[in-house]
Parts: structure tokens; C-alpha cells; sequence
């Protein structure tokens, strides 16, 4: 295998196996049956900048690398996307990650 | 991706992780898990839950398992672990044999 990606939505953490000439759609295609939703349903979107991915790029056009975390929103009943939603641990490790604290 | 080809992890506080099955069976115990004959409901359903493990071990054993099938396949990279976690995940992959 070439690598992998995390795709977070919720408290749900999908790991997929791609390649980086994968292209963006290629991911949804693979994430279809998983959240039971056709592609054309699902965003994905780069946790850091709130980037929304383009269809057609690839991985490697986007600079996702193996072990990356993408985001996952899926199209809700009014046809809006909702927003991104992660939900982090709540234990200690990761609240001195999330303060970014050097002690 | 077929969901009958992946299984998803479900840790102490409710968090979930779906792997490949040929991930996840890198750890001896939930391979026996899956594939032993009689009805584990394990592999009836598709997943299992680990009442001891917390979300930040099981996605780090998650990744252990990727990381075990990327190298196995020969890429070569150092798998990073954060010295707090050490004592917590030797305890969970002891009890995963992984």
C-alpha cells in the first residue's frame, strides 16, 4: 500500500488507503458505502485552512501526505452542507496538544 | 471501499474508527476475533468495542497498524509515539498482541 488518509466527521475517524495520484473524487468514491452517501453528497476539507477540495485535484496537488486528517461534511435534507465537525478527545494529552504548550 | 471489508473500533468514550479488516487483524486479538469459528458478535457486526482503551490509543494503534502495512509493503518511515502515551499504549497492545 502506498498510504492512507484520516477522514474525521463527528466522533468518527475513516482510515482509507489511497495513493497520491489519487484524485479528491476518487476518495468520495471510496467513502460512498462507508457513510452511505453518494459522492456528490460529501466535502472534504482540509481541517487546518477550512480549504474545500476540488474533485478533480489530486492528493498530491493538495499536499496531503500519508497519516494527513481531511474533514467530512455531507449535504443535509435543505441541500446545505453542514459545517465542520470534529469532536476531540477530552482527555489530557490532548488538551496540552490542543494549547500547543511547551512545558 | 465494501463496509463487509472494513470493521470500526469503537473506544471507551464512544469514539469510532473504521479500518480495513486487513489493518485491524495485524492485531492477533481482533483477528481471532474475526475469524474464529462460532458467533463472536464481533464478526456478526462488524465491530468492537474496547471498554479499556481511549480514543487517543486506539486511533494511535490505528496508525500502527497503516504504519505495520506501509512498511511491510517496504516504505520506510519512523513511526512517532509521544513519550505520555507509552506506558498506556504497551498496556493496549499487550492486550491486543500487536
Amino acid at each position: 500500500m502506498d498510504m492512507y488518509i484520516r477522514i474525521k466527521r463527528d466522533k468518527t475517524t475513516y482510515f482509507i488507503r489511497c495513493k497520491a495520484s489519487d484524485k479528491i473524487l476518487d476518495i468520495k468514491e471510496k467513502l460512498q458505502e462507508l457513510v452511505d452517501k453518494p459522492a456528490k453528497d460529501q466535502r472534504l476539507i482540509l481541517p487546518g485552512t477550512g480549504e474545500v477540495l476540488d474533485d478533480s485535484k489530486t492528493l498530491a496537488d493538495q499536499k496531503i501526505d500519508t497519516d494527513a486528517v481531511v474533514a467530512l461534511t455531507l449535504r443535509k435534507d435543505d441541500n446545505e452542507f453542514e459545517e465542520v465537525n470534529i469532536v476531540r478527545p477530552s482527555d489530557f494529552y490532548q488538551t496540552r496538544d490542543a494549547e500547543g504548550a511547551s512545558w | 471501499m465494501k463496509k463487509e471489508d472494513t470493521v470500526k473500533l469503537i473506544s471507551s468514550d464512544g469514539f469510532e474508527f473504521v479500518v480495513d479488516k486487513e489493518a485491524a487483524m495485524v492485531s492477533q486479538t481482533i483477528r481471532n476475533m474475526l475469524t474464529s469459528p462460532g458467533s463472536f458478535a464481533e464478526r456478526e457486526h462488524g465491530q468492537v468495542t474496547f471498554p479499556e482503551i481511549s480514543s487517543t490509543i486506539l486511533e494511535k494503534i490505528c496508525q500502527y497498524f497503516y504504519w505495520h502495512l506501509e512498511f511491510a509493503s517496504g516504505k520506510d518511515r519512523e513511526f512517532p509515539i509521544e513519550p505520555e502515551l507509552t506506558l498506556e499504549l504497551m498496556m493496549a497492545a499487550n492486550y491486543l498482541h500487536t
